[in-house]
């Protein structure tokens, strides 16, 4: 604080121009330290951790056994690590498209004002901001196959009572429509973002040239939601990749595999069959498909700008 | 439209919408509503009597009411929980909030070698999904002993960047005069930023406070992972364990008392979202969009 303070006086007395390109405020250190501590700790070095814990045999007990890379060919040949990923897969097709078109269709409607769309606004939202418990429960309730209300109201419909949860067919559906449920929200609110930043003055002068909605949808607001488009198909895309919670209070991964995601069997091979090793090497993995499809998103972005 | 009667076609005008916009209005505000309703239909449940919930008749406003499943609810510990909860997200968002804000000026306002490499850092370490460093970090804290401790439930979750993003974003916007003024009186940086400077942060203050602490108090992976302690538990990873079994007793009259316990659970959260809609929904916002 004190050579700081004496920085400080030193470039008062320079005048305010040289203030600006020639100070150095030491103190900034100690502002950012209480940050930076914990963030090393718990952010960075478990990371570089991992990557070592990866390498080694390792359980509760006992102490670490250097085996290189024999968990990462362990992973390859474990079946159960295939089942998870072509899951996540599944996952992804289904929950990915559904929470970006449903969240476009609803940020469009709240923006064209209508009376209450406040309201609206909060409804649609409202899911994101509970936990993955409330997420899971409401929905093996609501997907209940002889008393839940979606088969109930299905049933009008003419349509069969699905066993949502239940069945190795369907329980990845289920698990899906409750994911899109709670996380359409922060798409939703992105898209609304960017529609709130198109000048207002490009789609009036479109209306004056007598362009439907169809057109102005099509020519001015599609094209100007590109960016936040590949956006939210991203961080969506990760978020799937990552399912884990909805997924242990729903159904377990079952029935049999039928809804595990990696991170799920990650979680078992670390808690159940206390292999921190194995598990810290699929959890790597999974990691690295993240990053690729990190990477390819900026690449693509800069590709268009 | 000429068989629109008078009045609604004033109306429409005065909102500025025309004969097509009235369908898309209805439906839209019909699919909001029916997007809510799984809340309501968790809130009925948890007021029905067990015997009135797995019915073939769909009763959206219950009959009959009670509140037993709320008593069962306690008969677990829950209580204990809440305040594991609470303790956790309360402390947990405090941090955060406060050395993110401090970050954040410091990265928007002070000037030191390695200040922009160290945010580039910040926002590279985005990119790392938490669920990798949680095997290695479980094996750290049981290593260390501290498994299912106050300290394991708090300590991993303080290093969130959204708090440095938002504070940095808002610092970097905000007038200079003022802290030069400041600044001639003789105020060091401490002062500046103690007494100006965060005082007048109220905006990214409150946004960051309401997102983490909705973030800390529905965190579920951490948690469920550290705690082998039943009186260590946090209440989602509690409550987690109320779902109703297929095929046994519990399936028969737990959907009640299961809705009833994540009605507790949702009350924090969903009470501060509406409260305090325009602080989470400008802060998402800013705070990914970016990025």
């Amino acid at each position: 604080m004190s050579t700081a303070t004496l920085l400080d006086k030193q470039a008062a007395r320079r005048g305010p121009a040289a203030d600006d390109d020639r100070r150095i405020d030491a103190v900034g250190y100690l502002f950012v330290a209480f940050f930076t501590i914990p963030f090393f700790l718990f952010n960075i070095l478990p990371v570089f951790f991992g990557i070592y814990v990866g390498f080694t045999r390792w359980s509760i007990v006992g102490s670490p056994r250097w085996i290189g890379f024999d968990n990462y060919a362990q992973a390859f040949h474990d079946k159960w690590v295939w089942v998870g990923f072509q899951n996540v897969l599944l996952y992804g097709v289904l929950i990915v498209p559904s929470v970006t078109m449903l969240g476009l269709a609803f940020a469009l409607f709240v923006n064209r004002g209508y009376p209450l769309s406040g309201l609206a606004r909060s409804l649609f939202f409202a899911p994101n901001v509970v936990s993955a418990t409330v997420i899971g429960l409401v929905w093996v309730w609501l997907l209940d196959t002889q008393y839940g209300l979606l088969n109930h109201y299905l049933g009008f419909l003419g349509i069969e009572a699905v066993p949502w949860l239940t069945s190795t067919q369907w329980s990845l559906v289920g698990v899906s429509i409750a994911s899109v449920w709670w996380d359409l929200g922060l798409a939703f609110v992105l898209f609304l973002a960017a529609l709130q930043d198109i000048p207002s003055d490009l789609t009036e002068a479109a209306m004056v040239d007598g362009a439907g909605r169809w057109n102005r949808l099509r020519f001015i607001i599609l094209p100007h939601l590109r960016p936040v488009i590949s956006m939210v198909v991203t961080l969506q895309l990760i978020s799937t990749l990552r399912i884990f919670s909805q997924v242990y209070v729903m159904t377990n991964g079952g029935p049999g595999t039928s809804s595990q995601s990696p991170i799920y069997y990650v979680y078992q091979v670390a808690i159940v069959r206390n292999l921190f090793g194995y598990a810290s090497a699929i959890a790597m993995l999974l990691f690295v498909g993240i990053l690729v499809l990190t990477f390819l998103q900026r690449f693509m972005l800069s590709e268009r700008a | 439209m000429s068989i629109m009667p008078g009045r609604l076609r004033n109306w429409l005008d005065e909102r500025r919408m025309t004969a097509l916009d009235l369908p898309i209005w209805l439906l839209g505000m019909i699919v909001a509503l029916a997007w809510f309703a799984p809340f309501i239909w968790m809130v009925s449940t948890s007021l029905k009597y067990p015997s009135d919930v797995m019915t073939l008749e769909i009763e959206w406003f219950p009959r009959r009411i009670t509140f037993d499943n709320y008593i069962k609810v306690f008969s677990y510990p829950v209580v204990r929980w809440g305040l594991n909860s609470l303790i956790q997200a309360v402390t947990s968002t405090a941090l955060s909030v406060l050395f993110g804000a401090m970050a954040g000026y410091a990265l928007a306002r002070l000037k030191f070698p390695g200040r922009d490499a160290l945010f580039a850092l910040f926002l590279a370490s985005l990119m790392i999904p938490t669920e990798v460093s949680i095997v290695p970090m479980l094996l750290g804290f049981i290593k260390l002993g501290w498994a299912s401790s106050y300290q394991a439930l708090i300590l991993p979750t303080i290093g969130n960047v959204f708090s440095v993003y938002i504070f940095r974003q808002f610092f970097l916007s905000f007038p200079r005069e003022i802290e030069e003024a400041a600044r001639v009186d003789g105020a060091g940086p401490l002062r500046l930023f103690f007494l100006i400077a965060l005082p007048l942060a109220r905006a990214p203050a409150i946004a960051a406070t309401v997102i983490l602490f909705t973030l800390n108090w529905n965190n579920f992976l951490w948690p469920l992972l550290v705690t082998f302690d039943e009186s260590m538990k946090t209440l989602p990873v509690g409550i987690a364990a109320f779902t109703p079994v297929v095929g046994t007793h519990t399936q028969l009259e737990g959907f009640s008392v299961a809705m009833a316990a994540i009605t507790i659970l949702s009350v924090p959260s969903l009470l501060l979202f509406f409260l305090l809609q325009r602080y989470f929904i400008q802060g998402i916002s800013q705070g990914s969009i970016k990025q």
